[in-house]
């Protein structure tokens, strides 16, 4: 079942109150996330991820377009009981320390006060601020207000957690940590939709990625699929190349790099792949393995920022 | 929100000077304030009877509690009103609003809460002065002022229509400094507007120009009149002639026109993007 299903969902920012002429934000972004899957939404500054974010959550209204979210359509208050939210740039009130905070937005989602306590002090402690419960929060560093925002985005056991930008200005140890509790929330069943720039994090914990540019789906994907170069091949050697198939291999006309023992080669389809075996195997040169050539996320995004900025 | 809003509101540092001011108030009457038994008709504060007064026909008790009543409201005009005319605004800041807004709270739920908060924290630290007051007369004085006590009720409404207009200036402007001066700009106008017979009026003697003023009057909270008003319920001062017996009318008008300009404010925040 999906956990969130958008329909063409469109969004235009209106320039300022007076003027008609309209900012497209989205522009029908169709995108399904599957229950208890880490999902990530990349793509550069203004693409539009806090955007879609804000209007699954009725932060912002769709100029058209539906949606559907844990089987409610926006707008829900019911489906907000559900959420948890960790925006970018969060702000909590600095008189407040971190019990009250955490106390404050559990009240906001109904729960009640008897089991709140409890709750906040367990969250704060995984998240690694019990020692700072008492502390006001105007006192805390930039990773510790994200980890404040984390507890606070769990209080409610939400079915489906966005995050904006969850590890912005924590430290690598932190980090790590906060990956070991997304996928251990996913293990437990949650729905984590993600929106980051770090793009090793998305590939390290996400199953599937939507890259939007321009308000635009560009590419939807397993990070495999996205990061797997089809048609790309590594194969290792169990014995240097001869002159002869060296030869041989150029004639073939196909892109081929011979690093260390490996050959990398670029086929059109899998008969030029036989052919290389083939050519391989009568020259006597055994093959220790064969493998389709992947690339980082990192560079796959940077692939197709190039394409679609130069388009 | 509501009691979160009202704890951020005391918290004003406009609004803990003001609950200071209060005190050393409270603390002057308490420690200065006395009745001879000797003298039943004398007042003394810090020793100095308040004989005289009586002698040009005030009513020294009704005189001293207007005096209070009419310090405390220009003290939680400065001091209160305008502390916490920033609190709409600073709720509608980045990275704030996304929280509240993503809870499951509706959004005239989230306001109202946050306005009627707002006017809550001045409420408190207007019923903490009055109670005090009240009580320092009764106890020292012996005289048990229920209109002093009523006035309360007065001022509090006067407070909870006045933030209708901050509330709707804090949507539009976003801004805390706007709002306040807002605010303090309406206050002007309201006591302007009361009085526009002997001075809008005589700007522009436009028949138009004259009833958009009566417009603006009615559509707009009273301010200034009901302020008047909870005056009156303590006592008359004989030195104002021919002045006006208390009255409910601009506290009903303002009940139209302070629904109005809520009602006005949850349609704006509804259809916001935030």
């Amino acid at each position: 079942m999906e956990a969130i299903q958008t329909i063409e969902l469109t969004k235009h920012y209106r320039s300022s109150a007076f003027k008609r002429n309209n900012i497209p934000a989205l522009e029908k972004v169709s995108i399904s996330v599957e229950e208890g899957e880490i999902f990530g939404l990349l793509g550069p500054n203004g693409a539009g991820k806090t955007t879609f974010v804000k209007l699954i959550l009725s932060i912002v209204h769709p100029t058209s377009g539906t949606a559907t979210v844990l089987g409610y359509p926006l707008g829900k208050r019911v489906l907000k009981e559900h959420c948890g939210y960790l925006p970018e740039n969060h702000r909590y009130p600095g008189f407040l320390n971190a019990l009250d905070t955490l106390l404050l937005f559990g009240r906001l989602n109904n729960l009640q006060k008897e089991d709140l306590t409890s709750k906040a002090f367990s969250l704060l402690e995984l998240v690694g601020l019990k020692d700072w419960a008492k502390v006001k929060t105007k006192k805390y560093s930039k990773g510790m207000l994200q980890r404040l925002g984390l507890a606070q985005a769990l209080i409610n056991d939400p079915k489906l957690l966005f995050l904006d930008e969850p590890t912005d200005g924590v430290d690598p140890i932190g980090r790590k940590e906060i990956r070991d509790l997304l996928l251990n929330l996913k293990a437990q069943g949650t729905t984590i939709f993600l929106n980051s720039h770090l793009l090793s994090e998305v590939e390290m914990i996400c199953d599937r990625v939507t890259i939007l540019n321009k308000g635009k789906v560009v590419r939807t994907g397993t990070i495999a699929e996205l990061t797997t170069q089809k048609l790309a091949y590594i194969i290792q050697l169990s014995s240097p190349l001869t002159q002869v198939s060296r030869e041989q291999l150029q004639q073939t006309n196909l892109p081929i790099e011979y690093q260390d023992s490996n050959l990398i080669v670029s086929v059109h389809d899998k008969s030029d792949l036989n052919t290389i075996i083939d050519i391989l195997r009568a020259s006597g040169i055994g093959i220790e393995s064969m493998n389709q050539q992947k690339t980082s996320l990192e560079d796959y995004f940077m692939q197709i920022m190039k394409g679609e900025n130069s388009l | 929100m509501f009691r979160f809003t009202v704890v951020e509101a005391m918290r004003r540092g406009t609004l803990v000077f003001y609950f200071a001011i209060s005190n050393i108030v409270l603390l002057l009457l308490a420690l200065g304030i006395s009745h001879p038994v000797n003298e039943p008709d004398i007042i003394t504060i810090f020793g100095k009877p308040l004989a005289r007064l009586s002698q040009i026909g005030l009513n020294v008790v009704d005189f001293l509690l207007i005096q209070l009543h009419s310090l405390s409201i220009f003290w939680i005009m400065i001091f209160g009103m305008f502390g916490v005319a920033g609190l709409i605004p600073s709720m509608l800041e980045k990275g704030t609003i996304d929280l509240f807004l993503s809870k499951p709270l509706a959004r005239a739920e989230l306001l109202m809460a946050r306005a009627l908060g707002a006017v809550s924290g001045i409420a408190l630290n207007l019923i903490y002065f009055f109670l005090g007051v009240w009580l320092i007369f009764g106890l020292k004085v012996g005289v048990w002022h229920s209109g002093f006590l009523s006035s309360i009720i007065y001022v509090v409404y006067a407070f909870v229509c006045f933030f209708s207009v901050v509330t709707f200036v804090g949507l539009i402007t976003k801004s805390a400094g706007f709002t306040i001066m807002l605010a303090f700009v309406f206050s002007i106008i309201s006591w302007g507007l009361e009085v526009r017979e002997n001075g809008l009026y005589k700007i522009w003697d436009n028949v138009v120009y004259h009833r958009f003023l009566d417009a603006l009057y009615y559509l707009t909270p009273q301010l200034n009149a009901m302020l008047e008003n909870s005056t009156r319920v303590i006592g008359k001062l004989p030195y104002i002639p021919n002045a006006p017996d208390f009255t409910f009318m601009p506290f009903v008008y303002s009940f139209f026109s302070t629904c109005l300009l809520y009602l006005l404010s949850i349609w704006y925040f509804s259809r916001q993007d935030y």
